[in-house]
């Protein structure tokens, strides 16, 4: 059991302590994993409701009014799935935490549980104990075809009469029955209020085994009684008792064939090599035309914008700074929707538990657990979701382990580094080496973070058990419009953590490279017999050697020395703390790139080429120094915002303090080894 | 902490799920997870609904033998070779 699940002695009345924000009707919807809560909660808002989820699980709430033509006026909100009321892991526990005391809204005054009613009786017993807690309860029985594909049917007035409590079939995928559900609603909610049936809400105490098999017991009973054979309307007595319990508590007949192939030993591990392989590589082939375009737009964009306003301190902060870091985060979204929209189609199909399944073995050998795998996954794009969507792990070694190794999966912010240092060091008639180096990059830091999983599991020792047991739904057909909202709602999400942020530190760093000096004098000697043009690069250039930016990079100078750096990659490291892909607008700024019209990769390429360390003329950006760079960033923790998420997760600064340390250590060493190691081979 | 349900004759030759192969039926006896003190996943189990008397089938077993699929009461659920050695039949 969860160690930090309540004592249910401190659980008492709290409908009367809670501030509630509106006095609208609350109503929570409840269920186990699959059962069609979501589906049901978009039913019920249409497009009206403000979702905090991440990629992966259902973790945070989403919140949401009644669509209009429901006529009811009422908050809904969608919790992530349970299996028991009973917590056994920090996602459910949220989710039972919140049905007792919700941090924002007050006790529910109806519950909605969605129940498959192709498996009632496993899904009666959160039912069950739903009601035995107090709760006014409403069942929503889902997945009423594919019960029907089984050859049965669910008598719903018989259920409403032996559970006491309003009963309606729903069908999520057509939206039938919604008009009656509402007319349930209603109705309970004008009764709760007239009896004013609050307050007798308890938290039950743990579950015995005796209780467990009991309330099984009662929730069998029930189903025999509910579930009529379709089409033939026979007698229940008639049938004969063992085949037909036997044929309603069998599993989907379709998904039972298609697992044959997908968790087939030989080939069910082939096609999941092969389609993740393929999902992955197709997030950045696909990906890669739509962010060329927008960086170029925005390179466009910011150059039309200094020609046009007079040049001044604030034309150079609209170009340079605000355009610029709103570039940068429009440029990494295509794949951030792309990954979204994958994982989105794998989890609505059912695959994703499958694939979960497939490889837990091999993740459990380094201290880790199938489910790992999704949070892993989500890494590639971006570690805060990634990190957040390991509360799905129930295990906490396992749980800290996973958020532990997420920072050295390679974001999508790691991305545009790469590219740009990759185009500094391969030569430009044979583009097909760097897309073979970012493969090898992706790999390495997806066997980094194993190694380093394998260590600190080895050093951690076993402690606690490790538990999967991980529900495998029916293979769905996905509905494109629900992913599609999903993916949407989780971009828009993302824009608003991670976007202001960044162009918050694109601002900063202009200000950094930018200030005191804004007007450098240069004696008219010098800018005699030169062109205009020329003049401006002068004065850009005498700006920034004496910019805030610069004295902070000098005093990192000795210890980027070794690896062949100087302050103006220091001063970019250190912005590229506030989020890696700052990196390379820091760079660029910190070499005041004027963009001429052409894209900023082009024009930055350029002026790195010919960068040269400070007061000499070796060129800065060697091949060993440029390969160090890579490897510092395949292994340090430079993002503020990872660092943040990691101790709200984690629950203290333990955590991230040792990930910080040592992830900046080890990359640090290792930039220094590539770097000697690839000099003493004639390397420069 | 064994959970058994004493209608069922006792099975001549208890075997585990984890013994079980790939497409087999067979109806759980028994729950124990002595073996593993005071992490014992029974009581996960039996909320899950691997109750002594439920008839459970093997529906794949993943290429390194473990995890299972076990299909019970309609649903499949994926268990360690841990787990499923827990569950009697
Ligand atoms: N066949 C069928 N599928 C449904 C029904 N309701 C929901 N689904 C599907 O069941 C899957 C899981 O539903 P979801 O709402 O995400 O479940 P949640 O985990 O409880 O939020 C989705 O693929 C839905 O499209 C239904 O009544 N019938
Ligand atoms: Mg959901």
């Amino acid at each position: 059991m969860y160690s930090s699940v309540k004592d249910s002695a401190s659980c008492h009345d709290r409908s009367d302590s809670v501030v509630v924000p509106n006095d609208l009707p609350v109503i929570t919807l409840v269920g186990q994993p699959n059962s069609g809560k979501t589906t049901l909660f978009n039913l019920l808002t249409g497009s009206n409701f403000k979702t905090a989820n991440y990629a992966g699980s259902t973790v945070e709430f989403s919140v949401g009014k009644f669509d209009a033509k429901f006529d009811f006026n009422a908050l809904i909100i969608d919790s992530p799935g349970v299996t028991s009321i009973h917590p056994q892991s920090p996602d459910e526990e949220t989710t039972i935490d919140a049905l007792f005391h919700h941090p924002v809204y007050k006790l529910p005054d109806l519950i909605i549980v969605t129940a498959d009613s192709s498996q009632l009786s496993r899904q009666l017993y959160l039912v069950h104990q739903l009601i035995e807690s107090g709760f006014n309860v409403i069942i929503a029985l889902t997945m009423n075809d594919l019960l029907e594909k089984k050859g049965f049917e669910i008598s719903a007035a018989k259920a409403e009469e032996l559970l006491k409590c309003p009963v309606v079939k729903i069908n999520g995928r057509k939206g039938a029955g919604l008009s009656d559900l509402i007319a349930r609603c209603r109705q309970q909610y004008e009764m709760v209020m007239f009896e004013n049936a609050k307050g007798k809400i308890k938290r039950p105490s743990p579950p015995t085994e005796e209780s467990v098999i009991t309330l099984y017991a009662f929730t069998e009973s029930i189903e025999k009684q509910v579930l009529l054979p379709k089409e033939k309307p026979i007698d229940i007595k008639t049938v004969n008792k063992k085949i037909f319990n036997v044929r309603s508590h069998d599993a989907d007949e379709y998904s039972v064939k298609l697992d044959k192939l997908f968790l087939h030993p030989f080939w069910g591990l082939v096609f999941f090599i092969v389609s993740m392989s393929a999902i992955f590589t197709s997030i950045f082939w696909l990906a890669q035309p739509i962010m060329d375009g927008i960086s170029e737009g925005f390179g466009l964009l910011s150059s039309w914008t200094s020609a046009l306003l007079p040049p001044s301190w604030l034309s150079d902060l609209v170009a340079q700074g605000i355009i610029a870091g709103i570039g940068m985060v429009a440029t990494f979204l295509p794949q951030i929707v792309i990954l979204f929209l994958f994982l989105g189609i794998l989890e609505d199909t059912g695959y994703l538990a499958r694939g979960a399944m497939l490889i837990d073995k091999p993740l459990s050998k380094i201290g880790l657990n199938g489910r790992s795998f999704v949070p892993m996954l989500s890494g590639f794009a971006c570690a805060i979701p990634a990190i957040m969507a390991a509360r799905t792990i129930s295990n906490r070694r396992e749980r800290l382990l996973t958020i532990f190794i997420i920072p050295l999966m390679s974001c999508s912010a790691r991305l545009p580094v790469y590219a740009l240092l990759l185009a500094l060091v391969v030569p430009p008639d044979k583009p097909w080496i760097a897309g073979l180096s970012l493969g090898a990059i992706y790999l390495t830091s997806l066997t980094i973070g194993a190694i380093a999983a394998g260590i600190i599991s080895k050093l951690a020792g076993k402690k606690g058990n490790s538990a999967f047991m991980l529900e495998l739904p029916a293979y769905r057909k996905p509905v494109v419009r629900y992913i599609l909202k999903g993916t949407y709602y989780k971009s828009i999400l993302y824009i608003q953590k991670a976007g202001g942020t960044i162009v918050f530190c694109s601002l900063f760093i202009w200000a950094l490279t930018y200030f005191p000096n804004t007007e450098p004098a240069i004696s008219t000697e010098i800018t005699n017999n030169l062109t205009r043009e020329e003049v401006f690069k002068l004065i850009e250039f005498e700006r920034t050697n004496t910019s805030y930016a610069a004295s902070i990079g000098h005093m990192t100078e000795p210890f980027l020395e070794p690896l062949g750096w100087d302050w103006r990659v220091g001063v970019s490291l250190i912005s590229a703390f506030v989020a890696r892909e700052v990196f390379v607008s820091a760079m660029a700024l910190s070499l005041r790139i004027s963009e001429n019209g052409d894209d900023l990769q082009a024009s930055m390429l350029e002026s790195m080429r010919v960068a040269t360390i400070a007061n000499s003329d070796k060129p800065l950006f060697t091949t060993a120094s440029t390969i160090g760079l890579i490897i510092f960033f395949m292994i340090a923790m430079q993002c503020i915002s990872t660092l943040a998420i990691s101790r709200k997760e984690t629950g203290s600064w333990k955590i991230p303090i040792i990930q910080q340390s040592v992830y900046s250590i080890a990359a640090y060493i290792a930039a220094l080894a590539a770097v000697n190691g690839l000099r003493a081979l004639g390397i420069q | 902490m064994a959970i058994e349900n004493k209608d069922l004759e006792p099975n001549p030759k208890p075997r585990t799920v984890a013994e079980m192969g790939c497409g087999e039926c067979a109806t759980i006896c028994k729950l124990s997870g002595e073996h593993l003190g005071q992490n014992s996943p029974c009581i996960k189990l039996l909320e899950l609904g691997f109750t002594p008397g439920q008839l459970v089938t093997i529906i794949a077993k993943s290429p390194f033998q473990d995890p299972v699929a076990v299909c019970v009461r309609g649903t499949v659920i994926a268990l360690r070779k841990q787990e499923a050695e827990c569950i009697q039949v």
